[in-house]
């Protein structure tokens, strides 16, 4: 309500809650930046921090090491290659709002991750070890070639704008339909990670351990790369590449709550579509009427705090 | 009586290096095994195939009956628990979180933990004297206590038979009596044991049969008496006399006085 209210166009708080509540009450000016601008954005930084923050305890949980981020296996590289295979080759189409970038972003990311775990896979077995290496040369490998594009494109520079801004995370003006499909996927995505959470737990003891406890562990590695990707991949669909998001909330939510997987996980949609939102409601009204990527947000904001965090905890990174 | 597990045949090979070769074995319900042997004999693999975490290269290995390889990690760790030399946790678990990980065998999907559960854990973290240790950090416990918890956790299973791999190691003298007692305490509950071990001399009173592994033999079963022999280990531990340690001159003496 309070981040409806704000932006470059000022609406009463106020007149806000009544128009919702009760219609009328606004102009129509007000109500059309307020139904088609605002709370689509709104809704779409929610969804967008909340999925980070999921995916980015997920993959945590997995690798058993909270330095994980929602893009360490490789995701990144693939939709950065995407992107600006969309931007600069690819005639502009669209597909319930999503614009040709966005498409091959998330085709991208997840396909550089059925190749990192293509790759990882040894006799029947992915060691976690050759999933996190696998994935770092992939997205660098991924994430570099796109330079290639950037050569052939024709419009002086104005490609390179859009990509810049999409790769340092900008949350559009996303469309109703848009956010009606990452909606289903953010919630089917939570409800897989309910039994996944308690595996997690398992899991921290090591992999041959959890074997020992009765753990399925390639089948739970499978279930955290799916559900974790395609979390992953809705968010960059829709907001670009977010840093330290996915990697901040979980860190921070186990300082306060503990590394209980299952404590964490509502924990971590909550407090990721939170943050995001105040996060990008700064960045569209900090300097308003022009908008910072939330991208440079929360990586200005997060870096310096995490960093705080790892100087001043008792427990330090494994907190 | 039936054996709770039964090898035939076994065999097991790292790459082209022979570990076990023919073991023939059981184990039954009111056993209390130490497995001996030199250092790369072969105890901590014979453990992990009696656990299932790995399948032997020929033979058979049956758990009540049934082919190991036949059965789920889930069914083999509600009869069978595994107590790991090392443990290494990255996030601070309380002691309590890390015991509750012994229900992962009996939760069904989306069901949390239930009376049945707590009720599991909190026996064995009295039995192995944790339970006033359940909210301190697993990380921040010295050896000693870190040793019963991890025992605490394999309790909580349930289990028809404990696998400890090195229990002592680590351990203060004051603490390894401790273990032996309650490796004691544990037998009388009805728990069949089976635990790889160093110190020889901790052996004799608590357990009710030696297992000898040695590179290139056979492994030797038998009572306490019967294996724990100077002659028999020099052999298996491929130690000349002139070496030969003092626990062993201690243990020819008191044969001899013995005699």
């Amino acid at each position: 309500m309070i981040a409806a209210g704000m932006g470059a166009v000022r609406v009463p708080i106020w007149l806000v809650v009544n128009n919702i509540l009760h219609g009328g009450a606004l102009s129509e000016d007000q109500r059309i930046i307020l139904f088609s601008i605002r709370l689509p954005r709104i809704v779409a930084s929610l969804l967008v921090g909340g999925a980070l923050s999921v995916s980015g305890l997920l993959f945590q949980g997995l690798f058993r090491n909270p330095l994980a981020d929602p893009y360490v296996i490789g995701s990144s590289g693939g939709a950065v290659l995407g992107a600006s295979l969309g931007v600069f080759l690819l005639p502009p189409i669209s597909i319930a709002g999503f614009g040709t970038a966005a498409l091959l972003a998330f085709v991208g990311a997840l396909g550089s991750i059925t190749l990192v775990y293509w790759l990882a896979r040894v006799d029947g077995r992915t060691p976690v070890v050759a999933l996190l290496l696998a994935g770092f040369a992939v997205s660098t490998m991924l994430s570099y070639s796109s330079y290639f594009l950037e050569v052939l494109d024709h419009d002086f520079g104005s490609g390179m704008r859009v990509l810049a801004s999409w790769l340092h995370g900008t949350i559009a003006q996303p469309t109703w339909p848009q956010l009606a499909i990452v909606t289903a996927m953010l919630a089917i995505g939570l409800a897989a990670s309910v039994p996944l959470a308690r595996n997690l737990n398992t899991l921290a003891l090591g992999e041959e351990y959890a074997t020992h406890l009765g753990l399925s562990v390639q089948q739970t590695c499978i279930a955290v790369i799916v559900i974790g990707s395609i979390l992953t991949a809705a968010a960059v669909a829709l907001g670009g590449l977010i840093s330290f998001v996915g990697l901040i909330v979980p860190h921070i939510l186990r300082m306060v709550l503990g590394p209980d997987h299952v404590r964490l996980l509502p924990a971590a949609a909550l407090s990721g579509a939170l943050f995001l939102l105040v996060a990008d409601t700064v960045a569209r009204t900090a300097i308003a009427p022009a908008e910072l990527p939330v991208g440079v947000l929360t990586a200005l904001i997060g870096g310096p705090f995490f960093l705080y965090l790892l100087r001043n905890t008792r427990q330090g990174v494994m907190g | 009586m039936k054996p709770l597990i039964e090898f035939a045949q076994v065999g097991f090979a790292y790459g082209d290096r022979n570990i076990l070769t023919d073991v023939d074995a059981c184990v039954f319900e009111n056993q209390c095994i130490a497995v001996v042997g030199p250092n790369g004999a072969g105890k901590t693999t014979l453990l992990r195939l009696l656990a299932g975490a790995l399948a032997p290269a020929c033979g058979q290995v049956t758990l009540k009956g049934s082919d190991m390889r036949a059965l789920k990690h889930r069914e083999i760790a509600r009869s069978v628990a595994y107590v790991p030399q090392n443990v290494d946790v990255p996030f601070s678990f309380t002691v309590e979180q890390f015991v509750e990980q012994s229900r992962t065998p009996f939760l069904k999907m989306f069901a949390g933990l239930c009376s049945a559960d707590y009720e599991a854990m909190r026996r064995a973290m009295e039995l192995t004297d944790t339970w006033s240790l359940r909210s301190r950090v697993f990380n921040e416990l010295s050896g000693g206590e870190r040793q019963r918890v991890k025992i605490a956790l394999g309790l909580a299973q349930q289990p028809q038979l404990l696998l400890l791999d090195e229990p002592m190691q680590h351990l203060d003298m004051g603490r390894q009596f401790e273990m032996i007692d309650l490796i004691g305490l544990l037998r009388r509950e009805g728990i069949a044991i089976i635990a790889s071990m160093h110190d020889l001399a901790l052996i004799e009173g608590t357990f009710t049969s030696v297992w000898l592994l040695s590179p290139g033999e056979p492994m030797r079963q038998g009572s306490p008496a019967e294996i724990l022999r100077p002659e028999i280990l020099e052999i298996a531990f491929n130690c000349l006399p002139h070496h030969r340690p003092r626990l062993l001159e201690r243990m020819r003496d008191r044969m001899e006085h013995d005699l």
